[in-house]
């Protein structure tokens, strides 16, 4: 079926592969040739978890790029990624991304995914350029809690966050900015594959803030242009938290991190949000020996959206530099 | 009737649950819904067994089975076999073989007379298939896959398969299995027939994703709208020999 290229007038050049927005903005900046040229793409950062890493010996190999040969894989793959508005037929792959995004409840999640692709303005899916393989490797979106707050899945998901929320203090703020503040919500989606390559996080978050700035100048009405104006982003992800539970910020005798973040943006989110909680996750973790003294848990956490510019400066510098 | 459900938010039904015309076997875990679902429509007629396979909940795929037998894989524990022989009716003979490939069903597709099987299988598996089960054993695959208990699902009235097989194939397999044959769909568009419904002669269970034209396509080729369990048992009884003197 072929894509409908989407609305944008800032056609730079004809793309023949890609129709999304940001793939022609991303052809600008010469993002994609980086990664076509890129090597390892199976890296350790600096504060993730042991879990599901592979660890390939670093290569002191060329950095020239490998050919497929099946029999001489030597930990270094060449992938072109492509970034692609959603569409229906994502619906498999990103269901199988969220499976997990609400820990082990039941609830209407094939729904949430129906809204998430519903919105083909704001949201970006990761995929590789030949269509062949239509593995999907990332999903990022914004819904606005206000405009789908009748949809099912909506109102299952803002009680289960009430109901686990256990500290007390954060409980009201999260009451209201479920309640009356939903209008001005963003709940920020953001899952991966393990193993996707972090050079790809800032074009995938810079093309998310770009899709809701050019959507509040873009939506044909000005109810949905309003949708897009976000106070507050809301996000839902996970953690692993050290269990001696040490809270000093300051330098500790142990060398062992108070929390491993298993997605690297999601350390500068905590540090920007306004307030956040954790809570215990009922499914089981995996049981490694790098993480025996942390326990697997949720994280929410409400950043403002003037914050915004700041998280992407910071995510930049952050991946530039590992 | 096609009856539309979730394990733990999981579509994959015929992942976590086997279903056949003397048994049903559904997995450990997942909410008291499965297995009530499960309950409502079958428990007068046939038992309704909770069990592991191997320690894991994903029973559906690693055993294969019909109402003369069910066979387990090399790795089911001895307290799952001892539970299985207890709580099946005595006449399914309960076997676990030495089979390299171990996900049966996963590699064996059957009904009460025939079987598909994956082409890599052993010979004495294959005969331990045509001995236990009672059937009839041809090595196929499916549109070219030849996990064929993945990619099909048919019981005595019809059976539902991976949607690229080519009319070919579905006429060979339909004359083989002796019952129509339609190529189609599970679960919204997966063509993973086996993981996302299980079936029997006269009831379904498939995924919650599963579209109204899926699941009337489901109802129609195993003819399950006018079947009643009651039917097997009342009206052909007087046709079933049940002792030969």
């Amino acid at each position: 079926m072929p894509r409908k290229p989407t609305r944008r007038r800032q056609l730079l050049k004809a793309q023949p592969f890609t129709f999304s927005s940001f793939a022609r903005v991303a052809s600008a900046y010469k993002v994609k040739r980086q990664i076509r040229h890129s090597k390892v793409y199976r890296k350790s950062f600096p504060n993730s978890s042991g879990n599901g890493f592979i660890d390939h010996a670093p290569p002191d190999k060329s950095e020239q790029s490998e050919s497929s040969d099946e029999e001489e894989f030597e930990g270094v793959v060449q992938a072109d990624f492509a970034f692609f508005d959603p569409k229906p037929d994502d619906f498999h792959g990103v269901k199988v991304l969220l499976q997990t995004y609400l820990d082990d409840k039941q609830w209407d999640l094939s729904g949430f995914v129906d809204l998430i692709l519903g919105q083909t303005t704001v949201g970006t899916v990761v995929k590789t350029e030949d269509d062949e393989d239509d593995g999907l490797y990332s999903v990022v979106s914004t819904l606005n809690l206000g405009r789908y707050k009748d949809h099912k899945c909506i109102m299952e998901l803002k009680e289960c966050l009430l109901k686990v929320c256990q500290e007390k203090d954060v409980l009201d703020n999260l009451r209201s900015l479920l309640g009356e503040q939903a209008q001005n919500v963003g709940l920020l989606v953001s899952q991966r594959v393990v193993n996707l390559p972090p050079q790809l996080l800032p074009p995938l978050y810079d093309a998310l803030f770009d899709e809701v700035s050019w959507a509040t100048e873009d939506e044909p009405t000005e109810e949905l242009r309003n949708s897009f104006c976000f106070k507050f982003y809301l996000l839902v992800s996970r953690i692993y938290k050290h269990k001696n539970a040490v809270q000093k910020k300051g330098p500790s005798s142990s060398s062992d991190e108070a929390i491993i973040y298993i997605k690297t943006e999601d350390e500068i989110f905590h540090q920007l949000s306004s307030w956040s909680f954790s809570f215990p996750l009922r499914t089981q973790q995996l049981a490694t020996r790098e993480l025996r003294n942390y326990r697997l848990m949720g994280l929410v956490m409400v950043v403002e959206a003037d914050k915004v510019s700041m998280f992407r400066q910071q995510l930049q510098s952050l991946i530039n530099e590992s | 009737m096609a009856t539309r459900l979730q394990f733990e938010n999981s579509c994959e039904i015929g992942v976590f649950s086997k279903l056949t015309n003397a048994y049903c076997l559904v997995a450990i875990g997942g909410s008291e819904n499965f297995y009530s679902t499960f309950e409502a429509e079958l428990a007068d007629v046939i038992p309704v067994v909770k069990t592991s396979i191997a320690g894991t909940r994903i029973i559906g795929r690693l055993c294969a089975g019909n109402k003369n037998g069910l066979l387990l894989p090399h790795n089911t524990t001895d307290q799952e076999l001892q539970h299985l022989r207890n709580s099946l009716p005595d006449q399914v003979v309960v076997q676990r073989i030495e089979e390299r490939l171990s996900a049966l069903g996963n590699c064996i597709a059957c009904n009460d007379h025939v079987a598909l099987t994956h082409t890599d299988l052993d010979r004495e598996t294959e005969e331990m298939i045509a001995d236990v089960l009672g059937v009839e054993v041809f090595r196929q695959t499916i549109a070219g896959n030849i996990l064929v208990g993945s990619y099909c699902a048919f019981s005595n009235r019809g059976g539902l398969v991976h949607p690229h097989t080519s009319i070919e194939d579905l006429d060979e397999l339909s004359t083989l299995l002796q019952v129509p044959l339609v190529a189609g769909t599970v679960n919204r568009g997966s063509e993973v027939i086996a993981a996302g419904l299980t079936v029997n002669d006269w009831t379904a269970f498939c995924g919650s994703d599963t579209t109204a034209t899926e699941l009337s396509v489901i109802e129609s080729v195993f003819k399950l709208r006018e079947a009643q369990p009651s039917a097997i048992v009342d009206e052909m009884r007087k046709s079933l020999i049940d002792t030969y003197v």
